[in-house]
């Protein structure tokens, strides 16, 4: 899952960037208003965490512009502003969730899991398919009530495919979900990962499709 | 005690006994009036009585002659006056009917308050040729006729004394209805309602009050709204590096090696902006609030700009040029403040100067105050970010000050009677002209 914090401060953006990281997220960080607008444009992200203090704009007018724009990921309000009015305009200009500074890391985590999976129209955290079951927000999976330990990269790597429902992922798409901008990626790092899911949950659970991308085919029972 | 019930003791208890003490003296003259008049119609009628008999002497006279003959019976009267017609000897020639008349018998001329039969009379008699002749009335009588004309005058006056005390009930209690209204409109406001109260029906002597207590209340909610923001900003600023040590708490916490020595780090800048910041804040309290910073000490401007520079740049002192006429003015404040003033100024312009460009400060002497201008050459600022600047946590974007600095420096200058001035540098950068007040000026004062 890929998210992007729309945090000015940099001690902030630092903690929340390394705290999701631990937690197993890929997150890239800007810290201005048109920054957010180029990189919403070019990369595909899952979730925004919007900061309402930004210098060049105010985070709730940046809001109302992408939504009026027809952005639909969901969005998450990080800010100190702890006035009921403020909730309600937030949340009226378009966000998904409010969270008040001081707040917990894993408290931001679980919320971002859970604007993930309501944007994927679950209810629960858990994705089944077949005799495969993944929670991606604590990092499990199962193969036919076997537990299979998943790296971080490959965890994201199934989350993506699963999220996308049979859809086909192209190979950048899929980069996007695993690889924030500051990291180097090797040409064929992707292969590699791809490589290691079909090892341990079976040859055919990732179909590739030539010349497009891959799709998620399902497990054989 | 009501102002109401006040106003109605005072106008009540005095036109009562105004008018009472009236009435009581009148009363009194009446009385005496009364008997006057009484005893005129007893000495009058003796009068009138004795003309009547000396107009036709041989009526007596015969009467006399025939000794014994029965005395003459005027007509009967059972109320009124009692006449009797004596010789000076004693013997009576005529007289009313009834026993009081045949007992009168009184010795000397003029008026008498005889007792007969256990009733008192008042007597008059007079004497003229031979004869004594006394008139009488009954004192009882005279009493009830006296009442009767009191009773008639008072009674009129008490109904007319109780009127006007109700009138004046009705009065006051109208008079003050505006200021029972004000009453009610404020008891009936939430205490901490702070909306002018409406001056649509107060009356027009009430619109001053209404219209200072508005003012006042208008003030009163623009200071509470200052500070309410104020805190709520304060909040805002503590929260921010709050969230940044926790979050690297947290991070360092789940992290190993390298990356949780990294977090640990952050959450310690974390900490040293939050100490920053609340340092900044206290400072502000405290150069607004009364607190008296008084240390006894001189403070020599030269001296305030050293240290100030030291405290600044304590790594790079060379960063800052100081260029002083070197003499020795007092500054008329505490060193303390001026040190705080000077070193934030400059914190500032480090800040937003590149690191290998210095900075200049001058120290210039004047008349009254001292002046010290700090030259950068950073960005500078717009003229609505000049407007801004002094204002409380405004910081240019994202920058890393706790946004009170300029704050500081303002509300010292202003308490002290010195001022801050901004203003853009023609050739780049930012003049920032802190004047304090010398300590010449403070003695003259």
């Amino acid at each position: 899952m890929r998210v992007l914090l729309i945090e000015d401060d940099e001690l902030i953006a630092h903690g929340v960037l390394a705290g999701l990281r631990a937690h197993g997220l890929t997150v890239d960080c800007v810290a201005t208003a048109a920054q957010a607008e180029v990189t919403l444009s070019a990369v595909h992200c899952d979730v925004v965490i919007l900061d309402l203090g930004l210098p060049d704009e105010d985070g709730m007018s940046l809001l109302q512009r992408l939504r009026a724009g027809g952005m639909t990921l969901p969005v998450l309000i990080l800010t100190a502003r702890d006035a009921v009015e403020d909730r309600i305009a937030g949340l009226r200009a378009g966000a998904d969730d409010y969270l008040l500074k001081p707040f917990d890391l894993n408290e931001l985590a679980a919320r971002l899991h859970a604007l993930l999976r309501r944007a994927a129209g679950r209810s629960v955290d858990v994705i089944e398919h077949g005799p495969l079951r993944l929670n991606p927000a604590s990092g499990e999976a199962f193969l036919e009530g076997q537990a299979v330990v998943l790296s971080r990269r490959e965890l994201a790597l199934l989350a993506a495919l699963l999220h996308a429902r049979g859809g086909i992922l192209s190979a950048d798409q899929l980069k996007d979900s695993l690889y924030d901008f500051n990291e180097e990626i090797e040409s064929n790092a992707l292969n590699v990962h791809i490589h290691h899911l079909r090892r341990k949950l079976g040859a055919d659970i990732i179909e590739t499709v030539r010349g497009v991308g891959y799709r998620f085919s399902g497990v054989n029972a | 005690m009501s102002l109401r019930l006040r106003l109605l003791l005072m106008i009540g208890v005095s036109l009562s006994l105004l008018w009472g003490g009236v009435a009581l003296w009148m009363l009194r003259d009446l009385n005496h009036e009364m008997r006057r008049t009484l005893d005129q119609r007893l000495k009058m009628s003796a009068n009138m009585v004795a003309g009547l008999m000396l107009q036709n002497p041989a009526a007596w006279d015969g009467s006399m002659g025939k000794a014994g003959a029965s005395t003459l019976t005027m007509p009967p009267a059972e109320q009124g006056l009692t006449c009797r017609v004596s010789s000076l000897r004693g013997e009576v020639f005529a007289r009313t009917p009834g026993t009081a008349s045949a007992a009168i018998v009184t010795a000397a001329p003029g008026f008498a308050d005889p007792e007969i039969n256990g009733e008192r009379w008042r007597s008059f008699t007079v004497e003229t040729a031979g004869l004594r002749i006394t008139t009488a009335d009954r004192v009882a009588e005279r009493n009830m006729l006296q009442r009767d004309v009191l009773v008639a005058t008072a009674v009129p006056f008490i109904v007319a004394l109780m009127g006007s005390l109700m009138v004046l009930w009705l009065g006051v209690k109208s008079g003050l209805l505006p200021l029972e209204r004000l009453r009610q409109a404020l008891a009936s406001r939430a205490p901490d309602a702070l909306t002018p109260i409406s001056e649509a029906a107060m009356s027009r002597d009430l619109l001053p009050l209404v219209h200072g207590l508005n003012q006042l209340l208008q003030r009163m909610s623009v200071t509470i709204n200052r500070e309410r923001r104020f805190t709520s900003d304060a909040a805002h600023e503590l929260r921010t590096p709050l969230t940044a040590i926790k979050i690297h708490l947290q991070v360092a916490r789940i992290t190993h090696g390298q990356e949780a020595e990294v977090a640990l780090d952050y959450a310690e800048e974390g900490v040293a902006r939050l100490q920053h910041t609340l340092a900044q804040l206290l400072t502000l309290s405290q150069v607004e609030g009364p607190f008296s910073w008084d240390d006894g000490h001189i403070t020599l401007a030269d001296e305030v700009a050293r240290l100030a520079i030291r405290d600044a740049a304590p790594n790079a002192p060379g960063r800052i040029i100081l260029d002083s006429d070197g003499s020795l003015a007092e500054l008329a404040l505490p060193q303390a403040l001026a040190v705080t003033a000077l070193r934030n100024l400059l914190d500032n312009a480090l800040r937003h100067s590149p690191s290998e460009n210095s900075i200049r400060l001058e120290l210039q002497v004047l008349k009254d105050v001292i002046l010290f201008r700090v030259c950068d050459r950073g960005p500078g600022l717009s003229a609505e970010e000049l407007r801004l600047v002094t204002q409380r946590f405004w910081r240019r974007g994202s920058g890393r000050g706790s946004g009170l600095g300029l704050s500081i420096v303002a509300a010292i200058a202003e308490r002290f009677g010195g001022s801050l001035e901004l203003v853009q540098r023609p050739a780049g950068g930012l003049e920032a002209k802190l004047t304090l007040p010398s300590a010449k000026q403070a003695c003259s004062n």
